[in-house]
């Protein structure tokens, strides 16, 4: 058993980093705490725990502004959560091998989704007939732009099953896989940027919900090993986000997102090699 | 410049005044329930680390939970604590349940607002879906 006093300094450092990429603690935390000996299923329990923390708490502040579609989020739900349902299970049944090398792929993806996006307005034009009768349309107060902007969901027909892949990946490797759900909002569904960050992170906390439940029963959530993991990623998290809406140099966030590059390159080449 | 509205993030046909008001009312008791459940769920696995700290002078717990639900592993504890067995560990346990039925809760009052507050029949059963897989999940055996 890792003593508390190594895995708490850690998991502050993993939320930090994880916040300052712009991504979770989750895909910081599971790659360090299988270096550090721990069986990988274990550790993806515990990450997925700590998503509930991470992303619940910067959703509160989020709904709260008015940003985040509740209609959005509840629809897409119910693809997400029967996604990490399947996801966690199939984590259960699988060997330590694959999970590495999909973790890896899967972060290396997420890396060059996050340093090649190019944000775009949300969609103001005519929606399909599914996602009219679906509502999923909205507005909310730009800070930044000093206006009220409009947008039209659109492809929801398509969203949704994308959302159940983006809820497995969730559910497979305990992380709040936000990248992945981003990029479905964005790009397929046409809604503002902000609109699908703030919405993603309603969405990954329920998701997260369903998988922790899964491991919760199989008996791989160690409350000595999650106790530090909460506590650590929700103080760096915290720490790392304030910093981040404060910095305006890009090159410091390039670095942070190195590290990532670096961890899901590291996972690969043990997958292949053969876990630990 | 147009006038931010609130609740302008849940719909932009919510034009009449009442609706828009009950759907501002709804961010915010959607977004509290978020904050306060995380932070009880923190503040109790941080109180049962000080706990733990003061009676053994050690911050590490060993216990495991297997074969257990939520629902059960709170029944576990409760009932060790009623027999006298009043220990750190209910309090971690606690702090796990909580933050686990954060998410839940914010479900179970988006569904309660959908229902009473905008009678939204398509949303409220959207909303059941999500409530009951979760509850299945939950308990899951």
């Amino acid at each position: 058993m890792i003593s508390f006093e190594l895995l708490f300094p850690i998991s502050i450092v993993a939320g930090f980093v994880g916040a300052m990429a712009g991504m979770g603690g989750g895909v910081v935390i599971i790659p360090v705490l299988t270096l550090l000996g721990v069986d990988i299923k274990h550790a993806i329990a515990i990450s997925i725990l700590s998503v509930i923390a991470t992303s619940s708490g910067s959703a509160s502040a989020y709904i709260r502004d008015h940003i985040t579609n509740l209609k959005v989020g509840m629809f897409l739900e119910m693809f997400t959560i029967a996604g990490a349902l399947t996801g966690a299970k199939i984590t259960l049944a699988v060997s330590p091998k694959p999970l590495y090398i999909i973790f890896g792929l899967v972060l290396l993806a997420s890396w060059l989704a996050l340093l090649f996006a190019r944000h775009q307005m949300g969609n103001t034009g005519p929606q399909d007939r599914f996602t009219k009768w679906l509502e999923l349309e909205g507005s909310y107060p730009d800070q930044a732009l000093g206006e009220v902007v409009h947008y039209k969901a659109v492809r929801a027909y398509f969203g949704a099953p994308l959302m159940y892949v983006a809820g497995i990946i969730a559910g497979l490797l305990g992380i709040g896989a936000g990248a992945v759900k981003v990029l479905i909002h964005d790009l397929v569904m046409g809604l503002p940027p902000k609109v699908s960050t703030t919405t993603s992170n309603m969405i990954i906390g329920v998701t997260a919900l369903a998988g922790a439940s899964v491991y919760l029963m199989a008996g791989l959530i160690e409350p000595g090993l999650a106790a530090p993991v909460i506590l650590g990623i929700a103080i760096g998290a915290f720490l790392g986000t304030r910093l981040l809406v404060r910095m305006s140099n890009q090159a410091v966030r390039r670095f942070f997102l190195f590290i990532l590059l670096i961890l899901a390159v590291e996972m690969i080449v043990r997958g292949v090699r053969g876990g630990l | 410049m147009e006038d931010p509205k609130p609740g302008a993030g849940q719909s932009a046909n919510a034009s009449a005044l009442g609706e828009t008001k009950r759907e501002f009312d709804m961010d915010a008791v959607v977004g509290y329930i978020l904050l306060i459940g995380v932070l009880i769920s923190l503040v109790l696995v941080g109180a049962a680390l000080i706990w733990r700290w003061i009676d053994t002078r050690s911050l590490s717990f060993d216990y495991k939970i297997t074969g257990m639900n939520l629902f059960e592993l709170v029944l576990v504890e409760i009932r060790l604590a009623a027999q006298g067995a009043f220990r750190p560990r209910l309090l971690m346990s606690l702090g796990i349940a909580m933050l686990m039925l954060t998410p839940f809760i914010r479900v179970l009052a988006s569904m309660v607002y959908f229902m009473a507050a905008l009678k939204n029949w398509k949303y409220s059963v959207f909303t059941a879906i999500v409530l009951l897989t979760l509850t299945y999940s939950l308990f899951l055996r």
